[in-house]
């Protein structure tokens, strides 16, 4: 009887577990990645705080940049920055000025899952600027020639550039968000004039440089919809 | 801590500006060396090199050789005219009773180097015309004059 109850305990073991790894083939939990709708859950209006330090730091350059955002699901926003840039230049061997406006079209991606009115992530933009400059008075103090002023004529450039961006948002105040964001920017055309290089391409930097680092400090308002979604 | 929080941490803490001293730290003078071989016995007896001068008409000094080439040197650097695309250059020495005129022409570029230091003009010599009373002849070394002072004419007598 024992050795039966050996043998029934051995075939019931055999068969248990082949039919537990049959049910875990059948059943194996495969966890699903939650698709989140595309709901567009409010738009941002902001304005570069960052450029009022020109007042400071870059006193010949008076420029303002604003921002407007789609917010996608709290994850992708379809960006779209615009400004414009006026320099004005007195030296004592040299007049000076610039103006023009330019335009930034992008994405921006967050990389936040834990604070969902949040942002941390990386944007991509594709920028343009329309500017001219200009320069008179223009004086060489060579010790044997004698003084003469002369001009360089207005000149027009259309610029393209492309932007990379890591940066940050929060909600201080309700719908109010402050961000800081670093940037990284590649001139793709129209910048390089080797007889009168333009000294500042609005929303680029430097013309001289193909490669121009930045920084952005924005304050937008939230303008909330779609809350229920 | 809300993240939010460290966004105001990190705007308050952090500023990102530009300083500049708004000194041309840089070289402006576009300068045209002018070297000389003299071989003419009689005038380097006379020390017609040692004795040397260039000046232009609209120029209210001269430029010496004996003053600029105390260290050995043995040309003459000098601006051509950044408001014309004509210069010209007297050639004299105390020692000899005539002199030579040189007429460069060129063709001139404006160059907004840096806010610092403004423009600098870049040339380009197109041509050199110059009287035989002493000049044998001459020789455009290299016709791109820029800040790198690497302009040069050779002149034989």
């Amino acid at each position: 009887m024992v050795r039966f109850s050996y043998i029934f305990s051995l075939i019931f073991l055999v068969f248990f577990s082949y039919y537990s790894y049959g049910q875990d083939e059948d059943t194996l939990y495969v966890p699903q990645k939650e698709k989140v709708p595309l709901v567009l859950k409010g738009m941002k209006v902001g304005v570069n705080v960052g450029r009022f330090s020109d007042y400071l730091f870059k006193p010949e350059r008076t420029s303002y940049e604003a921002s407007f955002d789609f917010n996608i699901s709290n994850k992708y926003f379809g960006v779209i920055e615009g400004g414009f840039s006026e320099i004005s230049i007195e030296k004592d061997n040299y007049d000076y000025t610039s103006e023009g406006s330019f335009v930034k079209a992008g994405v921006d991606f967050n990389m936040l899952k834990k604070y969902p009115s949040d942002y941390f992530g990386i944007g991509v933009r594709l920028g343009r600027a329309s500017f001219k400059h200009s320069a008179s008075n223009i004086i060489y103090n060579d010790i044997h020639w004698p003084i003469q002023s002369f001009s360089v004529d207005s000149k027009s450039y259309t610029t393209y550039w492309l932007e990379v961006s890591l940066g940050i948002k929060g909600e201080l105040l309700k719908n109010v968000y402050f961000g800081w964001s670093a940037l990284i920017r590649v001139g793709i055309s129209g910048r390089k004039d080797e007889q009168f290089q333009p000294y500042d391409i609005p929303g680029f930097g430097k013309g001289e440089s193909t490669v121009n680092l930045g920084a952005n400090y924005y304050i937008y308002y939230q303008i909330p919809f779609n809350k229920n979604k | 801590m809300k993240f939010s929080k460290y966004i105001f941490i990190i705007l308050v803490s952090f500023s990102a500006f530009s300083c500049s001293d708004d000194v041309c730290n840089e070289e402006t003078k576009s300068t045209l060396n002018l070297t000389f071989n003299v071989k003419d016995e009689a005038l380097t007896d006379l020390g017609f090199v040692d004795n040397l001068s260039i000046y232009s008409p609209e120029w209210t000094d001269s430029i010496h050789f004996s003053d600029e080439n105390e260290s050995g040197d043995s040309f003459l650097g000098f601006m051509l005219s950044p408001y014309s695309d004509t210069s010209e250059i007297i050639i004299t020495s105390t020692t000899a009773t005539e002199q030579d005129t040189l007429i460069i022409l060129t063709q001139r570029e404006q160059i907004f180097l840096s806010k610092e230091c403004g423009f600098i003009t870049k040339f380009l010599i197109d041509t050199v015309l110059y009287t035989l009373n002493y000049i044998d002849s001459i020789e455009i070394n290299e016709d791109e004059i820029t800040t790198a002072k690497n302009g040069e004419i050779q002149l034989y007598f």
